[in-house]
């Protein structure tokens, strides 16, 4: 996996914020094209395009849900097409709510915010859920383990999603 | 992208938006979603219980015009056919009357599971009356 390798860690789902920072810096310095003013042509362009990937690499690892996202990605696994069937119902809900706020009825803002509220908790259940998934996947990695955390990631995604909308909402229409 | 002539009228003029009574054991209700994009419809049937026929359709959609005008659509040739003709009715039929174009697939796939999911809710509750 690329940009493990970049960072020189081992392919793994649960890392430490930290050392994932340590490994950037390291050899972020190592590679920093200021230290290549006088070498040759050739090698100026591997240290810029070390040094991009290796951003790349730091931005992608050190957030958990972009770096499962990447880790099942590299393995072959898409995300899942369905949308979580349990929660439709609320969605819908929120969606005539929603509806309904654009059109002027504020009476509906109390339960918006609950509801985004809710789906706040939601996601950081989600994150909960995930951070174990994680470290039960690196201890003994399977391809259930993984299908698990595909389940999990689609989940936090459209929590988030909806999140995002609803806050959006609000404070669009909070001014009049 | 353009969308045809029959989507925007659907889209202007949504045929059967609202909703029937949940809790009435002859409607059957629908829920689906599309992750990628959000989208959320909701399609309701009617059905009369002795002939078998849908007597009534319903729709509200939150999502794109493909989507709402693939319900509207639905609804519209729902109204009439008994049950069995309606779990025959095909996404690409939608595609077709509406010239969707590929990147609208899915919102017509999203009203044909809609359907689906409503006679199917039907046929279960009719079961246990
Ligand atoms: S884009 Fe989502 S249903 Fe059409």
């Amino acid at each position: 996996m690329k940009l493990y390798e970049a960072l020189g860690l081992e392919p793994a789902l649960a890392l430490h914020m930290e050392e994932v920072k340590k490994h950037f810096y390291e050899r972020s310095r190592q590679w920093h094209p200021d230290k290549f003013s006088r070498a040759s042509a050739a090698e100026q362009d591997l240290a810029l395009e070390m040094t991009a990937v290796l951003n790349d690499a730091y931005r992608t690892l050190r957030d958990p849900v972009s770096r499962a996202e990447y880790f099942l990605k590299e393995r072959g696994i898409e995300l899942s097409k369905d949308a979580p069937a349990e929660l439709l119902e609320e969605v819908f809900e929120l969606n005539m709510a929603l509806e309904e706020l654009r059109d002027g009825d504020a009476s509906v803002r109390a339960q918006l915010e609950q509801s985004a509220a809710k789906f706040r908790s939601m996601q950081m259940v989600s994150d909960t859920e995930l951070a174990s998934l994680f470290i039960h996947h690196d201890a003994a990695p399977g391809p259930a383990k993984l299908d698990q955390i595909r389940a999990a990631l689609n989940r936090r995604r459209y929590v988030s999603n909806l999140v995002r909308d609803v806050e959006k909402e609000l404070h669009v229409h909070s001014a009049n | 992208m353009a969308y045809s002539e029959k989507v925007l009228d659907h889209y202007n003029h949504p045929r059967n938006v609202g909703s029937l009574d949940k809790a009435d054991p002859t409607v059957g209700t629908g829920m689906v979603g599309a992750p990628e994009c959000g989208d959320v419809m909701k399609l309701q049937v009617k059905v009369n219980p002795t002939t078998g026929i849908i007597e009534e359709a319903k729709f509200k959609t939150f999502g794109c015009g493909s989507a709402i005008a693939s319900s509207s659509l639905a609804t519209e040739w729902l109204r009439g056919k008994t049950v069995d003709e309606a779990l025959a009715i095909k996404n690409t039929d939608i595609v077709n009357e509406l010239s969707l174009p590929p990147v609208k697939i899915h919102c017509s796939v999203l009203a044909e599971d809609a359907i689906k999911a409503a006679i199917d809710d039907y046929k279960k509750k009719s079961a246990h009356v």
